[in-house]
């Protein structure tokens, strides 16, 4: 079921979980504005899993971050699970992220000098830090990435592919419905590769939403992608 | 609770992340604090000491002068104050100071009577024992001077009076609850203090006075310049506040002169802390993905800044506790003492003042953690775009 055909899905439909519409995100540059998404609109269904593929410099991280409410749109609306962000109070923005959207971003990966465990308890710090029962949990799914033997290792010695596999495993211990990763394939061999596909396609299955930003072909053209959606110079094409 | 707990967690993992910076700043603040604090703990022990020496000093001292300078008073002249309204007692005091070649610095040579050697001295007694009355070789060495000079009970001490030798017995030592009293005395008898220092039968070195009410103290005094022409009265309360005023002003005095330097290091500080590097500022962008509000991320940087301060406050507050107390203060006592150089030795006793230490804990750490908010806010406050710019 994958193509371009269902990218601009009505704003309105009761099963969207996230969406945006006419989005555009500018930054200056000097004296030069840059346009990184320029007039998105977008809708995605619950419990489906979707790539977002074009070249470097196409807005597929900016647009990543604006459907999860971490980017702010210079103009247009975001909205998750129905809620628009643009308008939230930055407090009410992060708390709506912590409940609902798990990042994981190639270039916002794991904090050095911090072990494996310690990364992936991370996001329950505010919440109070890490009960025994959170860290049984992200012990499984550290187990589920193949990480469990490394829990200890500093990151700076963990490979590219087991830090991305981490950052992945961190987007998953707060249990969001929502899951947006940038490159997730990335830094890995062809057995890594499709072992994060294969996950990814298991969260949809548990009924997560989860969107990549790639240029992995691996990932793009998998059959088991319900949607995917190209993107040049800012633009769904 | 359990947030802030967990934010501290964080903040201390990541003071040691940023180890050499937190590490330079922290030494930068010790510095300062331990300068600060060696002259506050060493004006407090000196005040200590000078406080305890005026408590053991008579209410009035009555000295002879001539041509400005003091000089031995007729004992006869205690018969004339004895009687004096207020007047509790009076002494003839024989003591004055001997320099000794070997030490290169002066002994204060006390004489005491033999009902004073017998009696006043003999709690204070340390080691071995008083002089027996009559024995004018004996003599009792306060404790500080013998610990300077390894000197026993059983040693001898070698003085040199008129190009001859006298020898004495060092029979005990005593202590006195100012150092200042127990440094450089040794207690002799009466007439071997006559011999020592040159004072002749019928003579003194001044009047000690002791009165039933020390507010009579300026009427006595009035007295006594009336009485006997020539003379210098020294009131214990004036030499209190004179004490009081000398210390407080020199202190006060380099404390003044170290502000710069904690303004200077203040600045120093909010240009490290405000310069935001590239990996803090991917590390926050990381916090902020991951669900840490802008709260979250401001207590942590703040919580950050706190454990450098403090840590760095209280280093500074033991290394200046120690410098002055075990290394005793070589360069900033003289400074504060000004004739420190006379004495063979005068060991400092330890005297914290957890209220001032705390005050100057808050009077750095405080404003420390004021200058690292705002650039704590600004890094809080990056927009996680910002941190991703560059990655789309």
């Amino acid at each position: 079921m994958s193509g371009d055909d269902e990218r601009t899905e009505s704003p309105e439909s009761t099963d969207e979980v996230l969406g945006v519409s006419e989005v555009f995100k500018r930054y200056r540059d000097g004296d030069a504005t840059v346009e990184a998404v320029a007039g998105v609109t977008l809708s995605l269904p619950r419990a489906s899993l979707n790539v977002l593929v074009g070249p470097s410099g196409a807005g597929k991280t900016t647009l990543l971050g604006m459907l999860g409410g971490l980017v702010l749109p210079t103009s247009g609306d975001a909205r998750i699970d129905g809620v628009s962000v643009v308008h939230l109070r930055d407090h009410h923005r992060t708390a709506l992220r912590r409940t609902k959207v798990g990042f994981a971003f190639q270039d916002l990966a794991l904090i050095q000098g911090m072990t494996l465990l310690e990364n992936v308890l991370l996001p329950l710090t505010p919440r109070g830090g890490a009960r025994k029962e959170d860290v049984t949990r992200a012990e499984a799914l550290l187990e589920r990435f193949g990480l469990l033997d490394k829990r200890d290792r500093r990151v700076e010695r963990l490979s590219g592919g087991e830090r991305q596999r981490g950052a992945i495993a961190r987007t998953l211990v707060l249990e969001p419905p929502i899951l947006l990763l940038d490159e997730p394939t990335a830094h890995l061999d062809s057995e890594n590769a499709a072992a994060i596909v294969d996950a990814l396609v298991e969260l949809r299955d548990d009924g997560k939403t989860v969107v990549a930003a790639t240029h992995d072909a691996r990932l793009a053209e998998d059959g088991r992608v319900d949607r995917s959606l190209t993107m040049r110079d800012g633009r769904l094409c | 609770m359990r947030r802030a707990l967990a934010i501290l967690d964080y903040a201390l993992g990541a003071t040691r992340r940023r180890g050499g910076r937190n590490l330079a700043i922290a030494l930068g603040l010790a510095f300062v604090v331990g300068l600060v604090s060696a002259v506050l703990l060493l004006t407090g022990a000196l005040e200590r000491e000078f406080a305890l020496s005026v408590d053991a000093t008579p209410d009035l001292v009555v000295q002879r002068v001539i041509a400005g300078r003091p000089a031995l008073i007729e004992v006869d002249s205690v018969e004339r104050l004895r009687g004096l309204p207020a007047v509790r007692s009076v002494r003839a005091r024989v003591w004055g100071y001997l320099f000794v070649p070997s030490l290169e610095a002066n002994v204060t040579i006390v004489g005491a009577s033999p009902g004073e050697l017998g009696d006043t001295l003999t709690d204070s007694i340390v080691e071995g024992r008083r002089p027996r009355p009559g024995a004018e070789r004996e003599c009792i060495a306060g404790d500080a001077l013998a610990r300077h000079l390894g000197l026993r009970p059983g040693d001898g001490i070698a003085l040199p009076v008129h190009g001859e030798i006298r020898v004495l017995d060092a029979v005990g030592l005593f202590h006195a609850e100012s150092a200042l009293h127990s440094a450089d005395v040794l207690v002799v008898s009466e007439a071997m203090a006559r011999d020592l220092l040159s004072v002749p039968e019928g003579q003194a070195t001044d009047l000690a006075i002791r009165l039933t009410t020390p507010d009579e103290a300026g009427v006595v005094a009035n007295h006594a310049e009336i009485a006997f022409g020539q003379v210098r009265v020294l009131d214990k309360r004036l030499l209190a506040r004179t004490y009081e005023l000398t210390f407080g002003g020199r202190s006060g005095l380099s404390a003044i002169m170290l502000l710069p330097a904690l303004a200077a290091f203040l600045l120093l500080a909010w240009e490290r802390l405000t310069g935001l590097g590239g990996v803090e500022r991917r590390e926050i962008g990381v916090l902020k993905a991951i669900g840490w509000s802008t709260s979250d991320v401001l207590l942590a940087r703040v919580m950050e800044s706190g454990l450098v301060a403090l840590g760095g406050a209280l280093f500074g507050l033991l290394a200046g506790y120690l410098y002055v107390f075990h290394l005793g203060a070589p360069g900033l006592r003289a400074a504060l003492l000004g004739w420190s150089t006379l004495y063979p030795e005068l060991v400092l006793v330890p005297n914290a003042d957890l209220g001032q230490a705390a005050a100057l804990l808050g009077a750095v750490v405080v404003p420390f953690i004021a200058v690292s908010l705002v650039p704590a806010w600004r890094a809080a406050v990056v927009d996680p775009d910002e941190a991703m710019r560059g990655t789309t």
